[in-house]
């Protein structure tokens, strides 16, 4: 079981990557999701899957052959923050829609450098000036 | 103030000196206290704060006779103990004639400022920067240890780049700023290193412990003088570090005649001071001293001369003091010593009364400028009276203090034979051109016929021309009646500074002395000078050498050339490319995989030998997991990639709960359920994803190669830990303590809740913080009618009469498995997850409205009072005197109550608030 559940871990981690390779930025935010269950079933797996029982316990103690508690206890908090962090990414793709009507992985940064449509009061004449630039103009002022 | 200060470190605190610290709080309290006053106060509000730098004074005023009979006082509590850092102060003759000084000059230009400035409707913020840098020049003038001394030394070049670009909204004020604080700040990195080295050499972290026999045979002297006379040069705008001093001048008047003249540029000179009796060991420490502070008296003289404006000249001339006070330093004579400590204190009277003067003449008559002055003194008298007596202090004319400076300086000079008489023609220019800007600031501006003023003049209120007129008469009475600067200042100074014992004697009248020759020539030239100021000004603009280097030209190419490198670099690894981040990632780590593969010796590449038997559910669970995941990765239509994307984590809950892990499976599940909820919601409104993986072929066969070659490395991690025998016996321990300690059968909840309560209070606050970042990106647009009256697509009459039972019961259910979740599967994240689920299919049937109605308090109350409660369960066991978040336990008959349950309910109330937070701002935004 335990060389199923590595080939596992492995498999989910190569398609995590693999989508967030993609062009579109929504199969990057999936594959954040993606890669955070193979990690989080890594973290799992290397508490080992000996157990034959859950991990409770009675007032006769625990039961010889319980699961490994530690690694649920991590891997519980995770999956939680995951989800967080998921619907994070998620308001980012949103908004970037919105706002600039691209979710293209790959101009999405450049897009995301100019002024918000809504928020740009005016336009800007040296709208691509770097930070550089802008302090070297200061410098000669 | 450091936390460490409060725990017991009391007993180290010499009663002596508890005065010495209180006073540097005094003031920090006073600058918070700034804004708050100025508020409903105004420019009233500098009567009251100008208390604290007065009570302060007066409180070192009382020390004064204690430590002119040659008492020290020492105050030293623990800081970071395990560096032997301690929170040193001592107080001796040097450190208390600074700390009247700032105090004293500070209360005044408190007051000054208040006036000058009532108009700016930031006055609070200009108080709060002023007083915050008096509290820090303080402290770095009485700290003892020296890397307390440095924190405050980077806090004066802190506030002050805060006071310099006060006016922020011009460039020229955030140009000045910058360049003092890079040019101090440079330094200051310098002198961090510098002191370091002193005190790993020197046998002690405090300046009163260091060995000066150890440090001058030291093979690192030459690399710690450097370093340090780095850091003090910087700072005290020696020259060619003297560009930022006069640019400063940016800044408002009122810290113009603190900073600059007064305080903050003789920090500076008050390390070298403080260093003298340890470094001077060596002829490099006098050659550096007189060559450079010599250099700096010349060009700072020079430059003073040609400028127009009033307040450069006055800027230039501190340069040209600042030089002489580091080249008294070097001469180390008994003479050059007390002429040292004459000067600090003439200077900073006379600087600090002229730039507040201008600064008056500024306000009355709205200009500077040199040229257009003439005959204010019939305007402002009072004013006129102060800047007389001060002019004639920095002239070094008698009976004033800056005489008794001048004579004892040339004897200094001459003490040190051929060399000093070098030196000494140098100074006697220096001196001349120094008395001809005095000439320039009283006579040009207050005497001869009137000025061309853009508006009449006027006599300024009190505030403004008291501070000037005190430091004048002080000056005078000093000059005047020296036996009484002698006996409780001066002598105390000098020896702080001396390594040995030095006579101190001061007089005004020596007899015919080769000083007071000096003194006349001085004299004559300075009257010639101003005299013939015109030709004098018009030749020295000739010397275009000088002007060019010692201009600002070199400093703005650097400054454009360590630009343009920054962000090319930046450029380098900001692509700006998120596949190229990731591919550079991966790559990465494959490489380091590799390496290790190729650097072992085989025996830790195991296959697992032996292994559980394979489970039938976890199997299918694994399957499903990998095949939904693959689907996701290439279907383009939107409903696939929820279906699929949802198939895996459903596979993935069906592994945990195989693998005996009941409440990770349920938390899964109820993400997973979660998930899909939100991605349908957001995926509505955007564009189908018709393309999969990258536009060309090539692109595509790489990244394909790189995702195999991560899962390939991960898969074999994975092979090769599970291979090895489980180290340690932790889960043991866990399983064994559960009940008797944590009162709890279900050991995944116990450790959540108990034993690693302090981690999960950190996730918590990462889920609450996500979901007050998400939910205004969530709740953007258009608001839609899913607010007001549900979703569409829950029409069904049927359907929403099933959906109210179906809701309650779900409610029901989350606390019940919040109760029991202690003992059976269940807990705070799995209640919260399912409460949330309950309301949310109430908000998509019934409308949001109506979901917050059943809810009654916002999502956000819900979050905090959950954090809040989580927190406050780690609070009563430290009550109780034991760490944060142990578990206090009570039994009212018999049923385990504690704090780690109400701990689960904190994550039960954050984990709700959150997730509502955020569905509650997507839905209302919904059509």
């Amino acid at each position: 079981m335990e060389i199923i559940a590595s080939i596992t871990v492995g498999l989910l981690v190569a398609i995590g990557i693999w989508m967030m390779l993609d062009r579109g930025l929504l199969r990057v935010v999936l594959g954040v999701i993606v890669l955070g269950n193979g990690v989080n079933l890594a973290v799992f797996v290397s508490g080992r899957l000996d157990g034959r029982a859950a991990a409770f316990v009675g007032e006769s103690g625990a039961p010889a052959l319980a699961a490994n508690p530690l690694p649920q206890a991590l891997v519980l908090t995770a999956i939680v923050i995951g989800f967080a962090l998921f619907v994070f990414a998620l308001a980012v793709l949103k908004r970037s829609w919105e706002l600039h009507d691209n979710v293209e992985t790959d101009r999405i940064t450049a897009v995301a450098e100019e002024p918000a449509p809504d928020l740009a009061p005016k336009p800007v004449a040296d709208g691509h000036a770097t930070p550089a630039r802008a302090a070297e103009t200061e410098g000669k002022a | 103030m450091p936390t460490a200060a409060s725990k017991g470190d009391d007993e180290h605190v010499h009663e002596a000196g508890e005065g010495v610290l209180t006073s540097i709080g005094l003031i920090a309290l006073a600058m918070l206290a700034a804004p708050l006053l100025t508020r409903p106060l105004d420019d009233r509000a500098g009567w009251i704060l100008a208390l604290a730098p007065l009570s302060v004074f007066a409180y070192f005023v009382t020390l004064v006779p204690e430590v002119a009979q040659g008492g020290v006082i020492t105050q030293s509590v623990t800081w970071v103990g395990a560096l032997g850092i301690e929170l040193a102060f001592r107080l001796d003759g040097l450190s208390l004639l600074f700390a009247l000084l700032i105090s004293g000059i500070g209360t005044l230009i408190v007051l000054y400022a208040g006036a000058y400035l009532s108009d700016h409707h930031h006055l609070g913020r200009f108080y709060a920067y002023l007083l915050g840098f008096m509290a820090a020049m303080l402290g770095l003038v009485l700290a003892d240890d020296l890397i307390v001394m440095f924190v405050f030394w980077e806090l004066t070049s802190v506030t002050s780049f805060l006071l310099i670009s006060f006016q922020h909204d011009q460039a020229e004020s955030r140009r000045s700023a910058l360049q003092a604080l890079l040019i101090t700040g440079g330094g200051g990195l310098a002198l961090l290193a510098g002191l370091i080295l002193l005190g790993n050499v020197g046998g002690s972290w405090q300046f009163s412990g260091l060995s000066p026999a150890l440090i001058a045979d030291h093979a690192l002297y030459p690399a710690i003088l450097a370093l340090v006379l780095l850091g003090a040069f910087t700072k005290s705008a020696q020259v060619p570090f003297h560009l930022w001093l006069p640019n400063a001048m940016a800044a408002p008047t009122p810290v113009s005649a603190y900073l600059h003249s007064a305080t903050m540029v003789k920090a500076g000179v008050y390390l070298l001071a403080r260093l003298n009796p340890s470094l001077s060991g060596s002829m490099s420490w006098s050659t550096i001293l007189i060559t450079v502070g010599a250099t700096t008296a010349l060009v700072g003289a020079v430059l003073a001369i040609r400028q127009t404006d009033l307040k450069r000249v006055l800027a230039y001339t501190t340069v040209t003091v600042l030089g002489q006070l580091t080249m008294l330093l070097g001469t180390n004579t008994p003479y050059g010593l007390q002429a040292f400590a004459i000067y600090l204190v003439a200077h900073a009277f006379y600087k600090a009364a002229l730039f507040m003067a201008v600064g008056s003449i500024d306000h009355a008559t709205g200009t500077r400028q040199i040229s257009r002055l003439g005959g204010l003194l019939r305007y402002m008298p009072l004013t006129g009276f102060a800047v007389a007596l001060a002019a004639f202090s920095n002239a070094g004319l008698p009976p004033f203090f800056g005489f008794i400076a001048k004579e004892f300086k040339y004897a200094g000079l001459i003490e040190l034979g051929m060399a000093g008489w070098v030196t000494t023609l140098v100074m006697i220019l220096t001196n001349a051109l120094l008395l001809t800007a005095a000439g320039l600031v009283f006579v040009r501006a207050f005497l001869g016929k009137e000025g061309r003023y853009p508006h009449t003049p006027h006599e300024v209120s009190l505030p403004m021309w008291i501070g000037p007129m005190l430091l004048a008469v002080g000056g005078f009475v000093f000059g005047a009646f020296n036996n009484l600067a002698e006996v409780w200042l001066i002598d105390a100074a000098v020896q702080a500074v001396s390594g040995t014992a030095v006579p101190v004697n001061l007089y005004l009248w020596g007899g015919i002395t080769p000083a007071l020759v000096a003194s006349l020539l001085t004299v004559a030239l300075g009257v010639f000078f101003y005299l013939r100021r015109t030709r004098v000004r018009r030749r020295l603009s000739l010397w275009r050498v000088l002007w060019r280097t010692s201009g600002d030209m070199i400093w703005d190419r650097l400054l454009k050339r360590v630009f343009l490198f920054a962000g090319g670099v930046a450029d380098r690894f900001q692509h700006g490319s998120l596949r190229q981040h990731i591919s550079a990632l991966v790559v990465a780590i494959v490489g380091f995989a590799l390496i290790g593969v190729f650097a072992s010796t085989g025996e830790d590449l195991a296959w697992p030998e032996v292994t559980n038997p394979v489970n039938l559910a976890a199997l299918v669970g694994c399957v499903l997991a990998v095949a939904g995941a693959a689907a996701a990765a290439v279907m383009p239509g939107r409903v696939a990639l929820i279906a699929t994307l949802g198939a895996s984590g459903l596979g993935l809950a069906l592994f945990f709960l195989a693998a005996r892990a009941p409440d990770v499976a349920i938390t899964q599940l109820m993400v997973e359920t979660l998930t899909v909820i939100f991605l349908a919601l957001v995926l509505r409104n955007l564009p189908p994803t018709r393309m999969v993986g990258s536009r060309k072929p090539a692109a595509k066969r790489f990244h394909a190669l790189i995702a195999g070659a991560i899962g390939l490395v991960v898969s074999a991690m994975m092979l090769m830990t599970v291979s090895q025998p489980l180290p340690g016996d932790i889960a043991r321990w866990y399983l064994d303590n559960s009940l008797p300690g944590g009162h709890g059968a279900n050991v995944v909840n116990v450790i959540l809740v108990d034993f690693r309560a302090l981690d999960t209070l950190g996730e918590i606050l990462v889920v609450g913080l996500a979901a007050l970042a998400a939910a205004p990106l969530l709740g953007s647009g258009k608001p839609g009618k899913v607010a007001a009256e549900g979703s569409s697509d829950f029409g069904s009459v049927l359907l929403r009469h099933g959906i109210r039972p179906l809701s309650a019961l779900l409610a029901l259910i989350s606390l019940m498995l919040l109760w029991r979740g202690h003992n059976l599967p269940g807990g705070g994240f799995i209640g919260g997850l399912v409460a949330a689920t309950s309301a949310v299919l109430l908000a998509l049937a019934f409308g949001v409205n109506r979901a917050r109605a059943v809810l009654r308090v916002p999502p956000t109350t819900v979050l905090a009072v959950g954090l809040a409660l989580a927190a406050s369960a780690g609070v009563i066991g430290l009550l109780q005197g034991q760490a944060f978040l142990t578990g206090g336990w009570l039994f009212p008959g018999g049923l385990p109550l504690g704090t780690p349950l109400l701990f689960d309910v904190g994550v039960f109330f954050t984990v709700l608030g959150g997730v509502l937070l955020m569905l509650f701002r997507l839905l209302e935004r919904e059509d």
